[in-house]
């Protein structure tokens, strides 16, 4: 096999990965970082990053938790590099209320609001478990914590979520 | 009581739906960045073979051999150091703040965040790390520090997951090194083309300790 038809094999499965898990990686990182514009850039240097170490992927089955891993990451450096300061929620710039645009839902706008105020330790699981199916088992070991930690974070992200929906 | 337990839950799978929805946010279009087709020859490259003296017969006995006898082992194992020779020296051009030349250690949390227990104990002994970044490579928790050496930042790699037979040199733009085997896994030391690494290799060696 030639190099040329190898890398457009390589494209191709590099295309296909991305087909199917690019809305996972942007709605990971826009919860991740509550930033519709920032999320944006986390994900082109995810994919960046993807695709140099495509070949280190030997099995497409483990590529959501692959490129998911990659956005977690690139989303760490990404506020290590500009050491952003935390989200002010009462003074929200445009990029991050549009992660917030209204919804002729006016429950699920509330409740996006109440998950967009979480803490990050808290938005983090709920978001791994609840958007992307992840067992508490596998969120431990993504975020280098113990199961009973994580099952710690669900209790309390859903707890206050649910004062939060009864108070609105 | 039960009744109770059940209302809970039924509570929370109702909010869980509820959950998901409002986490379905709208996801622009695609904007894939420019991809650049691999040169592996520019990340990294591994020491030419030596031309060999030998007559042509002999090397073509040898390449059957090669072939028949040891190909399916030690092809899987050529590739694997190859590919990580060039995912350890691709990873140093994303990592610009490791280049800081500076004197401030990083503290004794940062050294533990980027070196979980989990994954082994680092000694700091009288090293001045001043880059500790828990990273990623080839899809596993590799421990990325840098310490100061006498031509500049030392880029140390653990990488417990990742074993090489014997000791891989690296060769990148301006830098060199070297993937040591050790124990379960390896380590990679890189550091400036004039820097003196054997020193320092004994050192890193001396510091590490596995997570069994």
């Amino acid at each position: 096999m030639n190099s040329s038809s190898a890398e457009g094999k390589r494209r191709q499965r590099f295309d296909s990965l991305v087909a199917v898990f690019h809305q996972d990686m942007y709605r990971f990182a826009a919860w991740l970082c509550r930033d519709k514009a920032i999320a944006e850039d986390v994900v082109q240097e995810a994919l960046l990053r993807a695709w140099k170490s495509l070949d280190s992927l030997r099995d497409d089955a483990a590529a959501k938790h692959w490129l998911l891993t990659i956005v977690r990451r690139e989303n760490a450096r990404y506020f290590e590099r500009r050491r952003l300061e935390t989200v002010d929620i009462d003074n929200l710039t445009a990029s991050q209320a549009a992660l917030l645009a209204e919804t002729p839902n006016r429950e699920l706008d509330d409740l996006r609001e109440a998950i967009f105020g979480l803490d990050d330790d808290y938005r983090e699981p709920l978001v791994l478990q609840v958007l992307m199916g992840y067992s508490t088992n596998e969120i431990a070991e993504m975020m280098g914590l113990k199961q009973g930690a994580v099952l710690t974070r669900l209790h309390r992200a859903r707890h206050k979520l649910k004062d939060s929906v009864a108070e609105a | 009581m039960t009744g109770e337990h059940d209302n809970d839950f039924e509570q929370y799978q109702a909010l869980d739906l509820k959950i998901a929805k409002a986490l379905q946010i709208d996801v622009p279009e695609l904007r894939m960045p420019e991809l650049r087709d691999l040169d592996t020859a520019k990340v990294a490259s591994l020491p030419a073979r030596k031309r060999s003296m030998k007559p042509l017969w002999f090397a073509i006995a040898a390449t059957v051999v090669l072939a028949t006898s040891i190909s399916l082992r030690t092809s899987d194992l050529f590739e694997t150091h190859n590919s990580l020779a060039a995912e350890v020296l691709a990873h140093l051009d994303h990592e610009p703040r490791a280049f800081d030349n500076t004197r401030i250690p990083v503290s004794d949390a940062r050294l533990a965040r980027a070196v979980p227990a989990s994954l082994a104990v680092y000694e700091r002994g009288s090293s001045l790390i001043t880059y500790a970044q828990h990273c990623i490579i080839n899809g596993n928790d590799v421990p990325h520090l840098v310490i100061q050496g006498q031509h500049g930042p030392v880029t140390i790699l653990l990488m417990p997951y990742e074993q090489v037979k014997e000791e891989t040199p690296l060769d990148g733009d301006n830098v060199k090194g070297v993937i040591l085997p050790f124990g379960k896994g390896s380590i990679a030391i890189i550091g400036d083309r004039e820097e003196l690494l054997e020193p320092i290799q004994k050192n890193v060696v001396n510091s590490v300790t596995w997570a069994t």
